[in-house]
């Protein structure tokens, strides 16, 4: 039995109404200043438990991965025990091989990405990492394929990330040789290049063939040089004469993404570039 | 209702919430899996007046803002929205049945994703046409599925009372 409107229609339930409408078009309005302390007062107070059990439940999920994996290696040990030598030696060919985290050095974080179900969770990701484990406001999140984003605002237990998706990330770029020397951002939200990037500036007498690995240049002193952000895909479009602009496949899907490194020692100027494995582009 | 039915009504809204912090990443995709926080708030609209349900909205969406300030206040209007049409709704035109309260599901989750993606300004042309025609619909059907379910196995201690068909 439905109950009736008269008895659900009183005017303090529409002022009340009215009154969440107004102070939600007023948070919309507020200027990342004020809207940045608030966001972070509640991720500290209300939503740290919620975060926390997010946090927790991402480790959880890993160490059943991880446990799977290692039953599984455990079983190939078995098999392959009587190579031990063999088995070591190739433990170390691969530790030198593979690894990221290991290339880094100490110079990083590990983190969960705790995904939110909202349709702009793809442009600022929640990780679970933030000021008392090291980092600091502006950092470069990357993952083993490269370049996730940058560490906008930094609470004690979890930041912010805004990847490369999002309408106001900037990088500064190069050709994977440093032919080519541009500023990379999200090429936009019409037609088919949505969630590509786009490589800007490139002096017009300058081309950039179809494959080229593009990479942060280290300019600008917020990235440090060489992670990669995509692969040129081709022209984008150009202003005659002067410059061209490059469609770049990212490197990285955010949505994707489930663990970052968020780096703490490697600033602008730093070269990161052998610690990433050389990119191969898959059409 | 009961004073214990009372209590019980809280009990399945608290373990939504805790659903949504621990299984909900490990069922599926992140845009494709139910959101049990707003099925959280469309199950308390569904009992309560339009104000409370819009402020509960406001509340809920303001907390989730935090968590994606790349749409700050847009989230908080659009479950302040979805909570006070959804209580109206319910009060004036749907009947107790598990199928009209599972299109009800479908709906706000669907509206949410509306009026976030047109609020926040992010999203524009293939973005929004990709995530309103065919994100928002698996994560509104995924969530509806979520909620049907629920009512079918509480329904008796959230005091909804569903009738035969």
């Amino acid at each position: 039995m439905a109950l009736g409107a008269d008895r659900y229609g009183s005017r303090a339930g529409t002022l009340l109404f009215l009154g969440c409408v107004a102070l939600s078009l007023a948070a919309m309005g507020l200027p990342p200043a004020w809207r940045d302390p608030v966001a972070a007062t509640l991720r500290q107070t209300v939503l740290a438990p919620f975060l926390q059990l997010q946090q927790q439940s991402e480790l959880l999920r890993t160490s059943q991965s991880r446990f799977e994996q290692v039953v599984a290696q455990r079983d190939s040990a078995a098999l392959a025990a009587t190579f031990l030598p063999e088995l070591r030696n190739e433990n170390t060919r691969l530790r030198a091989l593979l690894g990221l985290g290991q290339r880094l050095g100490s110079g990083y974080t590990p983190a969960e990405v705790l995904h939110q179900a909202a349709p702009t969770d793809p442009l600022t990701l929640e990780v679970s990492a933030g000021r008392r484990q090291g980092v600091r406001p502006l950092a470069a999140v990357v993952s083993p394929e490269g370049l996730v984003g940058i560490a906008l605002t930094v609470d004690a237990q979890t930041c912010v990330v805004i990847t490369w998706a999002h309408p106001e990330f900037r990088a500064s770029a190069m050709a994977a040789d440093g032919s080519v020397y541009g500023i990379v951002a999200p090429h936009g939200t019409e037609g088919p290049g949505v969630w590509l990037l786009a490589l800007h500036g490139v002096p017009y007498l300058q081309s950039v063939p179809v494959g080229t690995v593009i990479l942060t240049s280290g300019m600008g002193g917020v990235f440090p040089r060489g992670i990669p952000l995509g692969t040129v895909i081709g022209v984008a479009g150009e202003t005659e004469g002067w410059e061209r602009t490059y469609l770049v496949r990212p490197a990285v899907q955010p949505a994707a993404v489930t663990h970052v490194m968020i780096l703490g020692g490697a600033r602008g100027g730093a070269d990161v570039q052998g610690a990433f494995p050389p990119f191969s582009e898959n059409p | 209702m009961r004073r214990s039915d009372k209590y019980r009504f809280w009990v399945v809204l608290a373990i939504l919430v805790a659903l949504q912090f621990s299984v909900r990443s490990r069922l599926g995709g992140e845009r494709t899996a139910p959101d049990f926080l707003l099925l959280a708030l469309l199950i308390y609209t569904i009992r309560s007046q339009p104000g409370r349900s819009a402020a509960a909205g406001f509340l809920v969406g303001l907390l989730r803002d935090a968590l994606t300030p790349a749409s700050f206040g847009a989230g908080a209007l659009a479950h302040t929205l979805v909570g006070y049409l959804s209580a109206w709704g319910k009060a004036v035109f749907f009947a107790e049945n598990l199928f009209v309260n599972g299109c009800l599901f479908f709906a706000g989750t669907w509206l949410r994703n509306l009026v976030v993606a047109l609020a926040s300004g992010k999203l524009k042309g293939g973005q929004l046409g990709w995530e309103l025609l065919v994100w928002s619909p698996v994560q509104s059907l995924t969530t509806a599925v979520a909620g049907v379910a629920v009512l079918w196995l509480f329904g008796r201690w959230l005091a909804i009372r569903l009738s035969e068909t």
